[in-house]
């Protein structure tokens, strides 16, 4: 589902320069995979380089999903609008404070990726998911009245409404207290299994991770470089 | 195609509906524009409202119009008709000596009027615009001023005698033609007692008193006329428009002929529509410049506030263009709603005005008014200067990466 090999990411120039190297990654449908590691230290480079969002320095080799699609291919040639259709319709992101739109419904918030991929707005998998999350309730509320789990379990669905292959979280469980973070965390599992796709969890709680049994790769930071590595 | 248009709609509900989620600023955005629109229009409706109707009194007026030659020459018909041929001249018709042009009118022994004032007319007089003759005065046929069919106890279409008198070698004589009322002309048009004939007919009267014999007039003495050329002693002519009228008498003034005209008047509403027209501009200027100051700020500042949520939109999918489409339409919709309320503020403002200027006389005729055409072109001012926020507004938009959704600031 997604399998990388040798990618390089830089963020700032000259001495400032901070590199993050991600050696090797494959991801297998309905397989999850957590990123930890101190503040600071590229998680969120990481992802956003993954996430078709910054432009790596070097890559060997990036596939995403099934059918294979040759994202480095794309960056060595700049295509950019292919990479953008790409990460609309094949990625889906959990973003740390929802990302939710504040002028629409949970409904329309939900619906959104849907419509913009032009997906009928019917989904038997969304009705699940939605279900499944306990959002029914409040499905016709707007964002702001929503407390901040309920905000985060919202952000999870419309990451997930338009069918993408590969999922990216980025610190979901962070503004939750530890009962709902374990909560969400057990619902984000699940649901990645059913549906089989591919998941990348940027968290600094490891403890939470680590009851899960989930498989991470941790941040290790020498001399302005941070490696991302399998944990044992 | 369609899928463009799906998402076109789509982003359009999208902005539709931030706008109105939002809409404690928004309305704070438009009203800046409302604030600027409506008394604009006001202004302009007021200022639009003196002027054209200082300018219809000019122009209803035919006076105005009017080049009077002040002393008496000795004009022949080809100079006439040099005159006639002029861009700048309405209309132009020889006159006799002011002596010939004045005669009797007798509708019965009761009612008469002696020296009433003979003018000649033909078509195109300027003076009987108002009049709708079906067709130019031709023969016995006169117009009547108001005040002569007054005195006469005439009508149109009722027979008249109009009696000329001569002294030939030493008898006293009179003509007399049988004439029929055409028309009669308001008074304030013309004033004074007078009747308005075809030219043969002053001709034919002043040759008459010059000692000719001119069958019509029944009388039998008389020089023959045999072929002599006409001399006009003046003309009675009226500029093409009111713009033309110091030209045309900057023209007979080059040859020497002393002119009266109301040129005066004309240059003072020149002076005032300019005067107005410069100030309601500078107005204009100074609000719309603050206006585009406020709207830009608020604007800019609504995106900024946004920022998060444009880089969501991006991260959805939705690329540059369609961000700054999002951004344009909603600058336009604010605007289209503040001209709405703009437009309807100026309506009632305008009310109050019509009602204080109707209570005087003095202003009674002025009105606050705008043609539809102001409005659309105010229309398009409003959209101009959205057009320039949103544009602004889509330059700072281009910055936004979608990546800034992951970024918690």
């Amino acid at each position: 589902m997604l399998a990388i090999k040798g990618m390089m990411a830089q963020r700032g120039h000259g001495d400032h320069a901070h590199r993050i190297r991600l050696p090797e990654l494959s991801l297998a449908p309905g397989q999850c995979l957590a990123i930890t590691g101190p503040s600071g230290c590229g998680k969120s480079t990481l992802l956003e380089t993954v996430g078709l969002l910054l432009a790596p320095s070097e890559l060997e080799c990036f596939m995403l999903g099934k059918p294979q699609k040759d994202v480095a291919t794309l960056w060595r040639t700049r295509e950019q609008g292919e990479l953008a259709k790409l990460r609309a319709r094949d990625l889906g992101f959990v973003l740390q404070s929802g990302g939710l739109l504040p002028f629409l419904s949970v409904a329309d918030n939900i619906a959104l990726p849907r419509r913009i991929q032009s997906l009928p707005i019917k989904s038997d998998r969304i009705t699940q998911a939605v279900d499944r999350l306990g959002l029914i309730p409040l499905m016709e509320k707007r964002p702001a009245m929503l407390s901040i789990g309920e905000r985060q379990r919202v952000a999870f669905v419309r990451a997930l409404a338009h069918e993408p292959q590969l999922l990216l979280a980025d610190e979901p469980t962070a503004a939750l207290d530890p009962h709902s973070a374990h909560g969400l965390f057990a619902l984000f599992m699940e649901v990645v299994k059913e549906l089989q796709i591919a998941a990348l969890v940027v968290s600094h709680d490891w403890a939470l991770v680590e009851t899960f049994g989930v498989p991470r790769f941790d941040a290790v930071t020498v001399k302005g470089e941070t490696v991302f590595e399998p944990r044992p | 195609m369609n899928l463009a248009l799906k998402r076109l709609r789509l982003l359009a509900l999208l902005a539709l509906q931030d706008i109105w989620h939002d809409r404690k600023v928004s309305m704070c955005i438009a009203a800046a524009l409302v604030a600027v629109i409506a008394p604009l229009l006001l202004l302009f409706g007021l200022k639009y409202g003196v002027v054209s109707q200082l300018q219809s009194e000019l122009l209803d007026d035919p006076r105005n119009l009017e080049i009077g030659m002040v002393s008496s020459g000795r004009y022949d018909a080809a100079w006439l008709d040099s005159l006639r041929s002029r861009p700048d001249v309405g209309f132009a018709i020889g006159m006799t000596r002011s002596l010939n042009t004045q005669a009797d009118l007798v509708a019965d022994p009761q009612h008469f009027l002696d020296n009433a004032e003979i003018i000649p007319t033909a078509e195109g007089d300027p003076l009987l615009s108002s009049l709708t003759l079906s067709e130019p005065l031709q023969g016995p046929e006169v117009v009547l001023s108001e005040s002569a069919a007054r005195r006469l106890n005439v009508d149109v279409n009722d027979p008249l005698s109009l009696f000329v008198s001569r002294r030939l070698d030493g008898r006293a004589e009179r003509g007399r033609q049988f004439i029929v009322v055409a028309g009669i002309l308001p008074p304030d048009v013309f004033p004074r007692p007078a009747a308005f004939v075809p030219l043969p007919l002053l001709i034919a009267l002043e040759e008459f008193r010059d000692g000719y014999h001119i069958d019509a007039l029944g009388v039998g003495t008389g020089e023959p006329r045999g072929e002599r050329e006409t001399q006009f002693s003046r003309a009675r002519m009226y500029a093409a428009d009111i713009d033309q009228v110091a030209e045309l008498e900057q023209w007979l003034n080059a040859q020497h002929i002393d002119t009266v005209s109301r040129l005066a008047e004309i240059e003072n509403v020149r002076a005032i529509s300019h005067v107005l027209g410069l100030v309601f501009g500078v107005i204009a200027i100074t609000a719309l410049v603050g206006c585009l100051a406020s709207m830009l700020g608020a604007f800019l500042a609504n995106i900024d506030r946004k920022r998060k949520d444009l880089a969501v939109l991006r991260l959805l999918g939705f690329d540059r263009p369609a961000i700054a489409g999002y951004i344009v339409l909603q600058a336009g919709t604010l605007t289209l709603a503040a001209y709405a309320v703009g437009l309807v503020l100026y309506g009632l403002g305008s009310q109050v005005f019509n009602q204080a200027l109707a209570t005087s006389s003095t202003t009674g005729s002025v009105v606050c008014r705008i043609t539809f055409m102001h409005g659309v072109i105010a229309l398009l001012l409003a959209l101009l200067v959205a057009l320039m926020v949103a544009v602004i507004g889509v330059l700072r938009a281009f910055s936004i990466e979608p990546a800034e959704s992951l970024r918690e600031l």
